[in-house]
């Protein structure tokens, strides 16, 4: 029924307006007196007030005034009859009527202002609803990219306490969080003092909250109420408001996504929570699940790398310690055989010589394996040092031939070298050179049969002259400018195709049957390999099986980064 | 007869370093500890040492140190044993002024070779380099 208000003070008029509303279901109140209105209006909301123009208690404007700054949506029906009416009164009001005017058209005008009053409520209903939607939607939004913004476990759990403060302004959240090191804690964010005593509480009911998530399972993680961890955030912390959790609305969600658990957040406010308030509440709660599987997932990622950095150091560490244990008693036994050998002792007999040779060369062959490993240690460890000066590569080339011309004369291979008179000198290690092409010469010999050739081919080239194999192109077209090319040629077993990258790897060599024959530690070519990346090199290698290998490196006429070592050096 | 200190706490090793330098002539005394090996080398002045690194409580970086500072033994030739190839202790060997370096497994000839170097030098008026 429609709340009808009369503001007039003729009895007549009065009358007139109580049979009316009476007959046609409206429910009138009147008053003419300023103040009994102003109490009136204060303690109830009229659909619609009816105000008499012809009031003797206060000038019409004046009253007017009045009632505007108690309800300022009033409708206002002006009832006129001879008094003129007042220009700022006429802006205040939504119709006119007269008391001649027949009840009919009264009763329709009532009706319209009713109506329009009615639309008018409802469009500013629907524009406060409006308005907060959109403000949530804000709040969930900028909520969301905070989320995305971070993989930090407890940065996500406080992001999420923020985002339901701007959108559902609670007065308490009690968050039980599993993002914090190893043991749970309880978040409490308040907006004023809690007492200890309350604390217990909502530590208590947090604990039974979080079990019954997991009614007939067993729980993820073991709580200890004694040993929960509280950090309490308090808005307001002077004011003297005392909470009782009972006069709060509230609302409960898990933390979780699938099979992780995070924790689980309750949430308290002093007005009741919407439809919309629990559908947010529960957004929020359901977002943060993602990016925290997404920090979970990270975090072990880091871990498991910081666990292999250690395992990679251990290794290095251990190589190295094992093989200085491994050089001393080597080096008795290599002491022996030598004065043995030197016939210091007294004369050999052949057989004895040749078993005493044996023992010589596994030695040898040992300390070269030792000498292998640390070395490749020592790379992995970034602590082999390179001392850069300017080098011609075919004193290296010579260098190299001279030194393993005996194990090729063994085996009758003929090395033939092809110098080209006008390299250019390059900025590197002469020893560490020396030790890349012993390597992949030694290795030409190992691999090549009885009476075949070894071909050296020196010369410079620019890098789009350069062939190689597909399989190389991930390291090769890193490469840019002009270089040095040195190319190793054997008449070897050759390697299959797809062994081809392969045999850079450590400890890979390739299995085969003469290889087996072959000794060696297999770390000659990755030493190699990461020797010439020091120098900003590279290595790579063509085959054909039964046919033999060729193994190239290059290494760059421009080499600014060992300039600037080879100065600070030398 | 030139006299050279061998200080190693491997037995072995000093037993075969023995062995081929007193058949090339040289009178040799031994050590099997740092302590003992500083000691005999200020007792003895020798003509040349050949000193290990790694040994229990006086290593031979600190052995060499000590005589290389004092200018009574600061010319004996220190030959320095290492079973590290690592270029951080060649620079700490640096700084004590060890003469030379050989890396386990050794060459017995090659020891001989740089033993004979030195000492023939010296023969010669030479004066090996004097780190401060």
């Amino acid at each position: 029924m429609a709340k009808v208000f009369l503001i007039s003070d003729r009895d007549y008029v009065i009358k007139k307006f109580n049979e009316l509303c009476c007959n046609n279901s409206y429910s009138l109140s009147y008053s003419a007196d300023t103040e009994i209105v102003e109490e009136i209006l204060s303690g109830d909301v009229f659909d619609l007030i009816i105000f008499d123009n012809e009031i003797s208690t206060l000038p019409p404007a004046a009253f007017i005034k009045k009632i505007k700054t108690i309800r300022d949506n009033s409708v206002i029906i002006l009832l006129k009859d001879k008094k003129e009416v007042d220009k700022d009164v006429i802006k205040s009001i939504n119709a006119i009527i007269t008391s001649d005017f027949d009840d009919n058209l009264i009763l329709s005008t009532l009706s319209i202002n009713l109506r329009v009053k009615n639309s008018l409520q409802k469009l500013s209903n629907t524009n406060k609803d409006l308005a907060d939607s959109l403000y949530r939607l804000n709040a969930l939004y900028s909520t969301s990219s905070q989320f995305a913004g971070t993989l930090d476990k407890e940065k996500l759990i406080e992001y999420m306490i923020e985002g339901l403060d701007k959108s559902l302004s609670f007065s308490l959240t009690c968050t039980l969080s599993f993002c914090s090191g190893n043991s749970p804690v309880l978040i409490i964010n308040s907006l004023y003092e809690l007492s200890d005593e309350l604390i217990d509480a909502i530590k208590l009911r947090s604990i039974i909250n979080y079990k019954s998530l997991f009614e007939n399972k067993s729980i993820p993680f073991e709580i200890d109420e004694n040993d929960l961890q509280v950090i309490k955030t308090v808005k307001y912390p002077a004011s003297r408001f005392n909470f009782s959790l009972f006069q709060f609305d509230n609302m409960f969600a898990p933390i979780a996504l699938g099979e992780n658990f995070y924790g689980c957040i309750e949430i308290f406010k002093e007005n009741h929570f919407t439809s919309e308030d629990a559908k947010c509440f529960q957004t929020i709660a359901q977002q943060v699940s993602l990016p925290l599987k997404s920090a979970t997932l990270y975090q072990e990622i880091i871990d498991t790398n910081k666990k292999l950095e250690k395992l990679e150091k251990l290794k290095s560490e251990f190589i190295s310690i094992v093989s200085h244990e491994l050089r001393t008693p080597l080096t008795s036994i290599k002491n022996s055989i030598d004065i043995l050998l030197s016939g210091r002792c007294g004369e050999n007999t052949p057989s004895k010589d040749k078993f005493l040779n044996m023992a010589k060369q596994n030695v040898t062959r040992l300390s070269g394996i030792i000498n292998d490993l640390l070395d490749i240690s020592k790379i992995e460890a970034g602590k082999m040092d390179f001392h850069f000066r300017p080098v011609n590569i075919n004193s290296v080339v010579d260098y190299v031939k001279n030194a393993l011309s005996g194990l090729a004369k063994e085996k009758n291979i003929e090395i033939i070298s092809y110098d080209n008179p006008n390299l250019p000198e390059v900025m590197a290690d002469s020893q560490r050179l020396e030790q890349v092409l012993t390597n992949l010469l030694s290795n030409a010999i190992k691999f090549t049969p009885d009476n075949k050739t070894i071909k050296i081919h020196t010369s410079v080239k620019n890098i789009s002259e350069i062939q190689y194999p597909e399989c190389f192109s991930n390291d090769m077209q890193k490469l840019k400018g002009d270089y040095i090319l040195v190319s190793v040629e054997d008449e070897g077993i050759g390697i299959e195709e797809n062994e081809l990258l392969h045999v850079f790897d450590k400890f890979a060599q390739i299995e085969n049957s003469l290889s087996r024959k072959v000794g060696g530690s297999g770390l000659g070519l990755p030493i190699a390999k990461q020797l010439l990346e020091a120098h900003s090199g590279a290595i790579w290698c063509e085959s054909e099986v039964n046919k033999g290998s060729k193994f190239y490196f290059v290494l760059p006429l421009e080499h600014s980064v060992s300039k600037e070592k080879a100065l600070r050096i030398g | 007869m030139k006299k050279i200190l061998i200080v190693d706490d491997e037995q072995d090793i000093v037993e075969s370093l023995k062995f081929v330098l007193e058949a090339s002539g040289y009178d040799c005394f031994t050590a099997f500890n740092g302590e003992d090996g500083l000691r005999l080398a200020k007792e003895l002045v020798p003509d040349l040492i050949i000193l290990d690194v790694m040994m229990p409580k006086i290593n031979g970086y600190k052995i060499s140190r000590l005589l290389k500072y004092d200018n009574k033994y600061k010319n004996i030739p220190i030959l320095m044993i290492t079973a590290r190839s690592q270029e951080e202790d060649k620079l700490i060997g640096e700084e004590t002024g060890a003469d030379e370096y050989i890396t386990k497994p050794f060459d017995l000839d090659d020891v001989l070779r740089q033993v004979e170097k030195y000492l023939s030098r010296e023969n010669d008026g030479y004066r090996n380099k004097q780190n401060a």
